[in-house]
């Protein structure tokens, strides 16, 4: 699918500001244990590591015996923190190939249950713009990173990608999650219980509107969820978020099949209700932007209006990628 | 030690209901048959013996089984149940319906017999095998193997069924012969569901903050003996099967690809010996018992070697529908799959690891 790799790097901020850098290796195993780490001067700190690895990658589909990967810290570790487990365990990831990222990256979070995916925290107080954090209101959990929402907890999210703007060289991908905890007791009226603290007055309604409607269509949902709406990034434009969100919501009310990747969509309708998806404008600049960005597992969902205008060679080039496109004309099950 | 391995006691439950055959078509697919009985209309018997060959008895003929025979009585169906392929999206699924097959001339060995022999502790029940089939199909969406994502075309939905198909009946011998998506919302509420996990989580954190999470939720109850004895019995059954069926469903188009067929085959070969000769579960030395902490890992190695047996099976179904083109993938898939069994069959032998921190 992709080229392996046989380095990868991951840094994490530590508490002193300054930077760690965890340095994963990939070997031919050859007898040896399938993980070792080593720590400058501290050997405890690296079996921590080790221990931690072991159990984040229990949260795998894939077992591979056939590799060691090797894990070094560039300094020593103070005992008292725990914030760099997150860049270990991604390091571990992208040496592998089992998670693919866009950028280098700079992660902080800890965790007591890395045995099912989840992020309890992170010691890192002041976040700055591009670190991945984790914890409860930023990353929960191994699976966020795609979206996924974690089989484990009792608040379902699920998030999905949607261009910002209308495509082009500045543009980038914002993600909508969604959140739903079951509701008890009853409710007043339906819009009362979907919360969206980011946005404007307007476009709250909108989203409400769209919500609304989709569940609707779907005939199950109403009255029974508080939901909670949030937006990776808010000064989007356009409506053309609309199909994201509603994927979001679909995925995490447990009501659609699911990617391995993330879902990237674009797309509105007048008519969620009926579970239409309608087309909207810069087809090209769109397209451009998702074929940058895609990954492997990455499923594409585009305006079926789009089909005959997309760009020339776009389905083979995401499909050489791992990921999938498909042009839509309604929601649900096919 | 075979010998011992096969009459372990603790491997097949006693048998104490009677047979019932007003359940077999409905709730239960096949049912542990007593010998001297008349086999019923629909059904067919399959005779197991102590080293896993098997036979078939038509309907209509008497059951009688040859010393160290287990009998069972096997309706060929059709069933229906529902699986659901995300556990993360528990209100949509597919609604299966499949039949076991009639004996298939071509192949020397039913595959479902082989179900039976390796698998089957006594009856199966349509529930538990639903949700066996269900966590094979789980595995290769997970995996990425089988695509079903959201919104899915017609197109993509069609090469779903085809792999699908082909996974059942090569990892359980049924035939598909209906799947369509369903909404399951009615069966699985996820509100509901959602629910009681909170009250799961809430409980602990009241109680006692010393309680460890873990221990509150329900424990799988794992005891070493009768899961080493049935991943072995599951190994030593089906590599042998599975090799051969490696064999015949590639054909070698070069002198590479033929090169790397053959030390497939040998690979799977040495672990299929290894698997043979295993020592037992108890034993450090002859006459010298080991430490039951070790017996718990020999026990776990061997578990997660079964589940490297379920993935080659759904990797053979990979290969049966593939074709010539993506090859390559899939023997590098197969290489992974016997480098596991290896390392689990090889770990599984050990009587103590060694600290291996940093080598």
């Amino acid at each position: 699918m992709t080229a392996p790799v046989f380095e990868a790097s991951c840094r994490s901020i530590l508490p002193d500001g300054s930077m760690l850098t965890i340095t994963a290796t990939r070997r031919p195993r050859a007898g040896r244990a399938d993980v070792k780490c080593s720590v400058p001067g501290a050997p405890a700190q690296a079996e921590r590591m080790q221990q931690v690895l072991r159990l984040a990658r229990h949260t795998e589909p894939r077992y591979d015996s056939r590799d060691q990967v090797v894990l070094s810290a560039d300094r020593a570790l103070d005992p008292a923190t725990r914030d760099w487990e997150l860049a270990a365990v991604l390091a571990d990831r992208i040496v592998r190939g089992v998670f693919q990222a866009a950028r280098p990256v700079v992660a902080n979070g800890w965790s007591d249950a890395w045995h099912l995916g989840r992020i309890d925290g992170r010691a890192l107080v002041n976040v700055p713009d591009g670190v991945l954090a984790g914890g409860p209101d930023a990353l929960p959990h191994l699976g966020a990173l795609t979206g996924q929402p974690d089989p484990g907890a009792a608040t379902a999210s699920a998030r999905a990608w949607f261009p910002l703007h209308s495509g082009g060289e500045h543009d980038d991908l914002g993600w909508v999650e969604v959140s739903v905890r079951p509701l008890t007791g009853a409710l007043d009226a339906d819009d009362d219980a979907i919360s969206v603290p980011d946005l404007d007055a307007l476009r709250q309604g909108q989203v409400r509107a769209a919500l609304a409607g989709a569940r609707h269509f779907d005939g199950r949902g109403q009255g029974q969820w508080k939901t909670t709406v949030r937006f990776g990034e808010t000064g989007f434009s356009g409506d053309s978020y609309g199909l994201a969100l509603v994927m979001a919501d679909r995925i995490a009310r447990g009501r659609e099949f699911m990617a391995r990747g993330r879902v990237i969509a674009t797309g509105t309708s007048s008519a969620w209700h009926a579970g239409k998806v309608e087309t909207v404008d810069a087809v090209a600049p769109k397209c451009a932007l998702i074929l940058r960005e895609a990954g492997p597992g990455d499923r594409i969902l585009l305006p079926k209006a789009w089909e005959n205008a997309l760009p020339q060679g776009m389905r083979e080039a995401l499909r050489a990628r791992g990921a999938s496109l498909a042009c839509v004309e309604r929601i649900g099950i096919i | 030690m075979l010998g011992s391995l096969f009459r372990n006691p603790l491997r097949r439950p006693p048998r104490q209901d009677a047979f019932d055959a007003t359940l077999l078509g409905s709730v239960a697919i096949a049912l542990p048959a007593p010998a001297g009985i008349t086999i019923p209309a629909p059904c067919a018997a399959v005779l197991v013996d102590r080293g896993g060959r098997s036979r078939r008895l038509a309907a209509g003929s008497r059951i009688a089984a040859l010393d160290g025979e287990t009998a069972w009585c096997v309706h060929p169906g059709p069933y229906t149940c529902d699986l659901v392929p995300f556990a993360g999206a528990p209100e949509i699924g597919l609604r299966v319906s499949f039949a076991v097959d009639a004996s298939d001339p071509r192949a020397t060995h039913q595959r479902f017999d082989l179900f039976l022999a390796s698998e089957a502790g006594s009856a199966v029940d349509l529930a538990g095998f639903g949700a066996l089939a269900q966590t094979a199909l789980q595995r290769e969406l997970a995996q990425g193997n089988l695509d079903l994502p959201p919104c899915t075309t017609l197109e993509e939905w069609n090469t779903f069924r085809s792999g699908f198909n082909q996974l059942m009946y090569t990892r359980f011998g049924v035939t598909v012969d209906d799947c369509v998506p369903v909404d399951l919302g009615a069966a699985h509420d996820y509100p509901a569901l959602l629910e009681a996990r909170l009250a799961a989580q809430a409980v602990p954190v009241t109680a006692a903050a010393s309680v460890e999470p873990a221990a509150a939720m329900p424990a799988e109850a794992f005891v070493p003996a009768c899961e080493d004895a049935r991943a072995l019995r599951r190994l030593f059954l089906e590599l042998p099967c599975l090799m051969c069926a490696v064999r015949m469903a590639v054909l070698p188009a070069d002198q590479v690809r033929f090169r790397q067929h053959q030390e497939l085959l040998r690979r799977f070969d040495l672990v299929s010996l290894s698997v043979g000769t295993m020592p037992a579960l108890e034993l450090a030395a002859p006459g010298q018992p080991l430490a039951l902490d070790e017996q718990l890992r020999r026990a776990r190695h061997s578990r997660r070697a079964a589940a490297a047996l379920d993935e080659a099976w759904a990797l053979l179904a990979r290969m049966k529908v593939a074709g010539e083109g993506p090859l390559d993938v899939l023997f590098d898939e197969a290489d992974r799959i016997v480098a596991n069994l290896e390392t689990e069959t090889a770990a599984r032998r050990v009587t103590h690891v060694q600290d291996e921190v940093t080598t």
